[in-house]
């Protein structure tokens, strides 16, 4: 039949696109957390030491301190459990809406010693603009 | 006045309900009555809708903060134009906005078909107004009501974020709301089409301009929101594949499929089914990208006591209007059949249909990329995000292709393609290609993305511009006319076609100018005035940016505190770049302008990321001028907005209106063609 | 007050508007009035967009002469039908039995011809679509004024 070349085309695109999300997945895929789920998952899988995630949560008032533009220490804390706290490291420049209290997801390894190692922090503008504008959190 | 537009948002509701039932109503029993009023109650929306919005630019322009919209989006210090673009700042005005513009183009769509296609028009009046009583009902009923009351009456309200006073994002939400909700016309006539069970090819003509209007509002919609987060974001690019922007880009994707699927319908007979399904699902993304940017759902499940009743009532809506199509399709489905088959697999057919699919697959990509992370929470349990590393794995090579497809699609044949129609057309721009590959790889460049786009653009630019050429010369030999000319009666005379080819130079450009992202350099130092900071372009070029100070002003809205930087480029003096950093009085934390140097092949983007000491800087004192800087260089960052420019104009002249575009009435009696055919 | 009476006002106002076909029995056509929008003019539009598309593709070589000849028949063939069927439509609308010379159009080498010239000079009626002379000035057919297309295309037209 003349389209059967063209169905194997056709099937071929769709198994391309596939093939490339699936392994998209792979390289890119990190888990999204909360302060609290990610104490729990170190406790129960040491490798959770290596891999990269990305957890949400708010600077705790007052641990905010600088060194230079670029070297950056604070605590983030689980928005519902106060007990669950943690230092982070960050070596870029900060976003403008930044500061103390301000609501974080932060991407990056969370090191042995007990210090989040970030590689990205991204503000959400907390309850001062209301919901969220769009396109904040670029 | 402010009441009265209130008062005008409740009364809205009742007249497109009423609407909506008479439309239907008389649409089945033929009562050209009961028609012609839900007719006015269309014009009726628009005109109340007018004293909604009039009332909320109103209350912000008397500011009155007792009203919890204003006070959230706008203080006195704030520029009257601000104020009045308050309208779209925040989720509860741009959903009024969203609703006045559905009218707007409501209204025009029912004016325009006042005496034509009436057959079409009591579903068409139904659907458009249903979906204008759900964003009303939405607005009244959600908890997102424009003029909801605060207790007290504050006596300044609460500042507009900072970050959204710039001109690109004054007009970056309402283009693309007007390529949303302008695509809600071809909907309603799809729709219109299955109803009345008209579903040959009249619909895609009647609804074909509104299509590319819708198109082109999208493209441009997205454009200034890169140029924009490019500008005021402040870290030197343009696209996070964040939430909100996937949620953009969707509709855009598969418009840009419709666009093209069209023409297999109107040459071939070929696809109807599937540009049925292609115009609903355009329509429910742009529903679905309107509640993702306005909910927050995907951002903020985590972080917000978010207002959730608004995100079932969307997705209520979603599933409803889904099933509502994909039954009306199937109903149909025996009138959709083709009249006609591919026969082969190289042809333009098949050419088109191979950029649909990946334009869907694109979309399917990026839809369960940013849906990921609920997918996953409501499967396992575990949420799992994706980041700008997984779109870009899919995307690029997607991209890749579909960049070679707008070089193939043009000039490739319809029905069967000949080996000597491929070897006519295709040697001539792969020996392109790989000049400019061999070229490339000589200068030095390596990364295979990288080489291969640019390979790719210059495959795509030697087919168009042999096109152009082709065309011109064949109209300048029949007419005796001179080149000039010749060009520009050739574009005149077939605008989609050549508008087309135009946009297609366009996106050549702006996938260089993506190209131009594998080799951003990036400097951070901390200088005092008179330090120097050294960056090095791909190109060879160094740069060299001499600190010159810190000054500080105020202004009744912000403080500012303004670096100076000299440039000059191996060793020539180009000028000063400023960059700044404000604190507005209505936030706390300072917020940077970046300071861009742009040239044709590469900006020189400075951020000054920190001042060591604010107070001392504002006293002026020499000693408290020291200062951070990151330079960024980003080359063919440029091109992105030329193409982008580009891509407009081209969009433009197939919009035109008249006899060589997309005519209505007259029989597209361009000679020009009948010419070209004596060669 | 003053708000209460406008509030009035408008309502009152929108609701007379959108009430009042109602009870007047004024009337929306649910027929197209401008009747070259038919499904058959669409097709017969569309026909023709599309061989103006094919013939550009044979000038500028991008189809060969055996596949230009089949899509032109079928596109010009599907164009005729569609016309034809605009024609009966109409005829049987204005209650006339349909003239001898349309169900005779069998030559269609020569129909197109013919369209191609018309095309050419901008007398093709944009109302019934018919063909006309190269110099004709108004529809031979159906008697309406042929100017829309030509003017500015005039001059060339008569050069080439």
């Amino acid at each position: 039949m003349k389209n059967s070349r063209f169905y194997i085309g056709l099937v071929g695109v769709a198994m391309v696109v596939t093939f490339l999300i699936w392994t998209g997945f792979d390289k890119a895929m990190v888990y999204y957390l909360t302060p609290v789920e990610l104490m729990a998952k170190v406790a129960e899988d040491d490798t959770f030491h290596d891999i990269g995630v990305k957890v949400s949560g708010r600077v705790v008032k007052g641990s905010y301190q600088a060194e230079g533009a670029f070297e950056h220490y604070f605590s983030v804390v689980d928005l519902a459990r106060e007990d669950a706290s943690f230092r982070v490291e960050y070596r870029d420049i900060l976003p403008d809406t930044f500061s103390d209290e301000t609501e974080v997801v932060i991407e990056g390894r969370f090191r042995r010693d007990g210090v989040f190692e970030a590689t990205t922090v991204l503000t959400k503008c907390g309850s001062r603009y209301e919901a969220m504008p769009e396109e904040m959190a670029g | 006045m402010i009441l009265l537009g209130e008062f005008a948002l409740w009364v809205a509701l009742p007249v497109s309900i009423w609407g909506i039932v008479l439309a239907f109503v008389g649409g089945h029993r033929k009562r050209g009555d009961l028609v012609l009023s839900a007719e006015r109650s269309v014009y009726a929306v628009f005109f109340l809708l007018c004293l909604t919005s009039l009332g909320i630019i109103l209350a912000f322009v008397g500011e009155h903060y007792e009203y919890r919209y204003v006070w959230g989006y706008s203080s006195r210090e704030l520029e009257t134009y601000f104020k009045v673009t308050g309208l779209w700042a925040g989720q509860r005005g741009s959903l009024v906005f969203w609703v006045l513009l559905l009218a707007l183009f409501s209204s025009i769509a029912v004016f325009q078909n006042r005496r034509r296609n009436r057959e079409f028009m009591p579903s068409v009046v139904g659907v458009l107004l249903t979906i204008t009583a759900f964003f009303l009902g939405v607005l009244l009923f959600a908890d997102v009501n424009p003029f909801e009351r605060l207790p007290f009456t504050p006596a300044n309200g609460q500042g507009l974020n900072p970050q959204l006073q710039n001109y690109w994002m004054t007009i970056h939400p309402p283009t693309l709301y007007l390529g949303f909700t302008s695509f809600s016309v071809p909907f309603a006539f799809g729709v219109a089409a299955l109803i009345t069970g008209k579903t040959d090819s009249r619909w895609l003509v009647v609804t074909r301009r509104w299509t590319l209007l819708s198109w082109f509002f999208l493209t441009n919609g997205i454009i200034f929101g890169m140029r924009w987060a490019y500008e005021e974001l402040g870290w030197g690019g343009y696209w996070f594949w964040d939430p909100v922007e996937n949620a953009s880009l969707l509709p855009w994707l598969t418009a840009t499929a419709f666009l093209h699927s069209v023409m297999i319908q109107e040459h071939r007979g070929m696809l109807k089914m599937w540009n049925l399904s292609l115009v609903s699902l355009t329509f429910l993304l742009t529903i679905f990208a309107t509640f993702l940017t306005r909910s927050g759902l995907i951002e903020s499940v985590h972080s917000f006591a978010q207002n959730t009743r608004i995100a079932y009532i969307f997705l209520a809506f979603l599933g409803v209007a889904t099933m509502a199509c994909l039954l009306l399709i199937l109903w149909r489905k025996d009138d959709l059949r083709a009249e006609r088959t591919i026969e082969s697999f190289l042809s333009r057919e098949s050419a088109f249909l191979m950029n649909n699919l990946i334009l869907l697959g694109s979309a399917f990509a990026v839809l369960w990329g940013t849906l990921f992370p609920l997918i996953s929470e409501g499967v396992a349990g575990t949420k799992v995000a994706v980041g700008p590393a997984f779109f870009n794995r899919v995307n690029i090579p997607i991209g890749l292709v579909l960049l070679a497809l707008t070089g193939i699609g043009p000039v490739i044949a319809w029905r069967k393609a000949t080996r000597r129609n491929l070897e006519r057309n295709f040697v001539s721009p792969l020996l392109m290609a790989a000049a400019v590959t061999a070229g490339l790889m000589i200068a030095g460049m390596r990364g295979f993305y990288a080489l291969a786009t640019f390979a790719i653009c210059g495959f795509v630019l030697t087919i168009l511009v042999n096109e152009f050429w082709k065309g011109t010369r064949a109209r300048a030999r029949i007419e005796g006319e001179g080149p000039g000319r010749a060009f520009l009666h050739l574009i005149a005379r077939n605008r989609r076609r050549w508008g087309g080819y135009i946009v297609h130079v366009g996106i050549v450009l702006m996938f260089a100018g993506f190209a131009g992202a594998s080799f951003h350099t990036e400097i951070d130092r901390s200088v005092e005035p008179g330090d120097q900071i050294r960056a090095a372009s791909p190109y060879g070029h160094e740069y060299v940016l001499t600190y010159q100070g810190l000054s500080s002003s105020r202004t009744p809205n912000m403080w500012q505190w303004v670096a100076l930087m000299d440039v000059s480029r191996d060793g020539r003096r180009l000028g000063t770049i400023t960059a700044e950093q404000r604190i507005y009085s209505t936030a706390d934390q300072p917020i940077r302008e970046v300071g861009i140097r742009s040239t044709p092949l590469e900006d020189v983007y400075v951020i000054l990321a920190g001042v060591e000491d604010f107070e001392g800087a504002v006293l002026n004192e020499s000693s408290a001028q020291g200062a951070v800087f990151q330079v960024l260089v980003r080359p063919l960052v440029g091109w992105i907005w030329y193409g982008g420019l580009v891509i407009t104009l081209g969009s433009l002249i197939a919009l035109w209106p008249g006899a060589g575009g997309p005519a209505r009435r007259k029989v597209q009696a361009t000679p020009a063609s009948a010419r070209l055919a004596k060669v | 007050m003053m708000i209460v009476l406008g509030a009035v006002l408008v309502a009152a106002a929108v609701v007379l508007y959108v009430v009042q076909p109602v009870f007047s029995g004024e009337k929306a056509p649910l027929v197209s009035l401008d009747e070259e929008f038919t499904e058959a003019e669409a097709r017969r539009h569309l026909s023709l967009v599309a061989l103006r598309d094919v013939e550009y593709d044979f000038a500028t070589g991008k189809i060969d002469e055996r596949d230009y000849r089949r899509l032109r028949d079928e596109l010009a063939r599907e164009a005729l039908d569609a016309l034809q069927e605009v024609r009966r439509s109409r005829e049987q609308a204005e209650g006339r039995p349909p003239p001898a010379q349309d169900t005779a159009a069998d030559d269609l080498e020569q129909e197109i011809a013919a369209y191609r010239a018309a095309l050419r000079a901008g007398t093709l009626c944009d109302r019934c679509g018919s063909a006309n002379a190269e110099v004709a000035l108004f529809c031979a057919a159906c008697g309406r004024r042929l100017e829309s297309e030509r003017g500015e295309e005039a001059a060339p037209a008569a050069r080439s």
